[in-house]
């Protein structure tokens, strides 16, 4: 890339960064309502005890509950279990799905994890959440309400269940890599022209207001917005009219400026 | 609404008219496949997440147990005696040894390992359980790493050549998923019907072999036993059988072997054995 282009595509990439910016902060909890979406359905459909969703975090390695549904499924939340360890263990490290029943009657069964729950099912069911590439969690199924077991029909909808999780997982991290995009896109663009420490320079040229306090105005109001999703249609009607009149007074604020 | 993959699909219900096959080979049927058969003389090696040495349900039949561990961030094989993690492999070798008790079972733990290196692990277990000198591996799990694609499809090859039969658990779900998917490989999807020894050939792969998986009573963690469904105990009826027909008939090539499953295949058939 000649010098000269530096500052144009410099300046595409801040832009590019800021609204990849702008844009995660409008879906933050995204990820989280699709998940407790994914758990919310599998629970009323397989009329369920209880569903959620694991995902992998490292240091430690652990599988992290991070969303759940049904009666018997709040207990599971923030709870931690080794990858190493138990049914959601297993699906996790083969990438295979299985199910488990009449294991509350098996003195054997993981009942450490399942009591810190405040539940300990009868039967289980675990499908590994894979992007495609990688397991990056497990889904989990605590009894089905009207059959004592899970059917092979049981199994293949939940791995679609599973990949629909992974999917939007996938979705939200690409978000979160702007960094790495900006990198990825200055290495391939420069070639031998941009040594490693200008790509890096440039870099941090591009996202530092991005890493500006949540409490800026500007990322308050962004927020803001983003929490308007979940309303009604009447609601964001009326907001909307508010933002209008905001918008005209700003148009007219910097035409007196 | 992403397709399901459903490789169970062909085996379900009672109506098995799409998988109606011409007459089977002539002469061959499970008597002369198996009859009699222990499995004596046979190995099999478990790549799963290790055995309960002591488990009733492996019947003393364990010879060998390794671990793939991360030395300097390479995968390698070493002596093992951390039972199992999961009790998932005790549950392969306890069917394995119910259809044919006098195998020889080698545990190769590879879960559990470093979690950076999964995938690496499985391949560095697979390659050291084929070049021991198995007749067969029981490998149910799988990878989904198009990474690793190569590495499979040439250790798969290897399997092949020193007959050495693989059989996979497919994965349910989409996507590809390695080494289930390889030509060479037996890969097995679950049935419900509760019989061990029931078996299903699939004339349209990728899954080739329908064989019992769903409420399956299973050995588990700590002596333990417990009722479990999927295609992962599935795939160990098909490698006992297979283990039954080696030690029947020794130095069949894996090819051969399948096409004497398919012989013996509980598929209904188009026209009457001549």
């Amino acid at each position: 890339m000649p010098e000269q282009d530096l500052p144009a595509a410099l300046q595409a990439l801040q832009a590019a960064a800021w609204r990849a910016s702008v844009a995660r902060r409008l879906h933050r909890g995204a990820e989280q309502t699709l998940l407790q979406s994914i758990v919310d359905a599998t629970v009323t459909l397989f009329d369920a005890e209880a569903s959620s969703i694991a995902l992998f975090e490292r240091e430690p390695d652990r599988l992290e509950f991070r969303v759940a549904a049904g009666p018997q499924g709040q207990g599971a939340i923030g709870l931690s279990v080794a990858p190493t360890h138990g049914i959601v263990g297993y699906a996790f490290s083969s990438g295979q799905a299985l199910a488990l029943s009449d294991v509350a009657t098996d003195p054997r069964f993981d009942r450490a994890t399942a009591e810190r729950t405040g539940y300990v099912p009868r039967s289980i069911a675990a499908v590994p959440l894979t992007d495609g590439q990688r397991t990056v969690g497990v889904l989990q199924v605590l009894d089905k309400r009207g059959s004592p077991t899970f059917s092979l029909r049981d199994m293949e909808l939940l791995g679609v269940f599973a990949h629909q999780a992974a999917a939007a997982i996938s979705a939200t991290k690409v978000q979160r890599g702007i960094s790495t995009m900006l990198r990825a896109v200055l290495v391939d663009m420069g070639g031998d022209a941009i040594g490693p420490d200008q790509v890096e320079a440039l870099v941090t040229a591009s996202t530092d207001r991005l890493d500006e306090s949540d409490e800026a105005p500007f990322w308050r109001l962004v927020e803001r917005v983003g929490a308007l999703a979940s309303l009604t249609d009447r609601e964001i009607g009326l907001v909307a009219d508010i933002l209008d009149t905001v918008a005209r007074h700003a148009t007219r604020s910097a035409g007196r400026r | 609404m992403v397709e399901l993959p459903a490789w169970s699909e062909p085996f379900q219900g009672d109506d098995h008219s799409r998988l109606a096959r011409a007459a089977a080979l002539s002469g061959i049927d499970r008597e002369w496949a198996w009859g009699g058969s222990t499995g004596a003389g046979i190995t099999v090696a478990i790549v799963d997440s290790g055995i309960e040495r002591d488990h009733p349900a492996v019947m003393g039949r364990l010879v060998e147990s390794v671990a793939v561990e991360f030395v300097e961030g390479e995968p390698t094989v070493v002596a093992d005696d951390g039972g199992d993690l999961f009790g998932h492999g005790t549950a392969c070798a306890g069917i394995i040894t119910a259809l044919a008790p006098d195998v020889e079972l080698v545990s190769v733990r590879v879960l559990g390992a470093d979690l950076r290196g999964k995938g690496a692990a499985f391949l560095a277990g697979l390659e050291w359980a084929i070049k021991r000198g198995v007749q067969v591996a029981n490998l149910s799990l799988s990878s989904k790493s198009e990474a690793l694609y190569g590495a499979f499809h040439e250790l798969v090859d290897l399997a092949y050549f020193r007959n050495v039969a693989l059989v996979s658990a497919a994965n349910n779900l989409p996507g590809n998923s390695y080494p289930s998917l390889f030509s060479s490989v037996f890969s097995v999807a679950a049935h419900s019907e509760p019989d061990p020894v029931r078996l299903y050939y699939n004339p349209s792969p990728p899954v080739e072999f329908g064989a019992w998986g769903v409420d399956v009573p299973i050995a588990w963690k700590d002596g333990g036993r417990t009722v479990a469904t999927g295609n992962s105990f599935a795939a160990p009826h098909v490698a006992g059988l297979v283990a039954l027909i080696s030690a029947r008939h020794p130095g069949l090539t894996p090819f051969e072997l399948k096409a004497i499953l398919a012989a013996v295949a509980d598929n209904p058939r188009t026209q009457a054995r001549g």
